[in-house]
């Protein structure tokens, strides 16, 4: 096996080190990209490169702003409640 | 692959739901939608890749995380082949990483879910729209 293949295959052996702090949650945004491109190929029936963009690329953003609205309720509903 | 005849229907659906499970995309393939396929297949392998990059191979815990390995299950068979592999615990993830590559490699398996299930769906309303010919 070359040591390039052996590199490679050694980079999923061993977890990367992150923290447990509030930036390690920008992890799950290129999950949410993920979610919406796969999404929007099982939505739309026939694909046109630039439609298919502007759909996924909709569909992410109103999920990240959904989730920061839901962010922002919970801290409120949490700061009334410990206050 | 041909056209199916109405006598081979279920038997067809089985082989797409079987392919899409076997290599993601490939449901989608059969039925030549080849921009779905290969969207499908690049979106849910390299998320899949993403999860066990992130948290080693060792986030395929068919006994401390079954719940999550059966969402992962749902990629392809491969990743039986990858809990063989670590089955014997050589590959221990604890924390956030383990959280992130759980994630990653569940919901990849949830989404290639989906995709069979559409890949079988489409292949159901064209059955039906061959036989209203």
């Amino acid at each position: 096996m070359s040591i390039l293949a052996t590199f490679v295959l050694a980079t999923f052996t061993i977890p990367e080190n992150i923290g447990s702090n509030p930036q390690s949650m920008l992890w799950l945004l290129p999950l949410v990209v993920a979610i919406a491109t796969v999404y929007k190929a099982t939505k739309i029936q026939k694909i046109k490169a630039a439609h298919f963009l502007k759909e996924a690329v909709i569909l992410t953003g109103s999920i990240i702003v959904f989730m920061i609205i839901t962010a922002l309720v919970l801290c409120t509903l949490a700061w009334l409640i410990t206050e | 692959m041909g056209p199916p005849s109405k006598g081979n229907h279920t038997p067809f659906l089985l082989i797409v739901g079987l392919l899409a499970w076997l290599v993601p995309g490939a449901g989608h393939l059969v039925l030549n939608e080849k921009r779905h396929a290969v969207i499908i297949f690049v979106a849910i392998t390299l998320t899949f890749c993403t999860g066990i990059y992130i948290g080693s191979i060792g986030v395929i815990n068919w006994v401390g995380a079954k719940p999550w390995f059966i969402a992962q299950m749902m990629n392809s068979p491969v990743v039986w082949i990858l809990w063989k592999l670590v089955e014997n615990g050589d590959y221990p993830v604890y924390g956030r990483p383990n959280e992130i590559g759980q994630i990653y490699t569940s919901i990849a398996g949830l989404l290639n879910l989906l995709c069979i299930v559409t890949a079988v769906y489409w292949a159901h309303l064209r059955r039906i729209e061959t036989a209203g010919d």
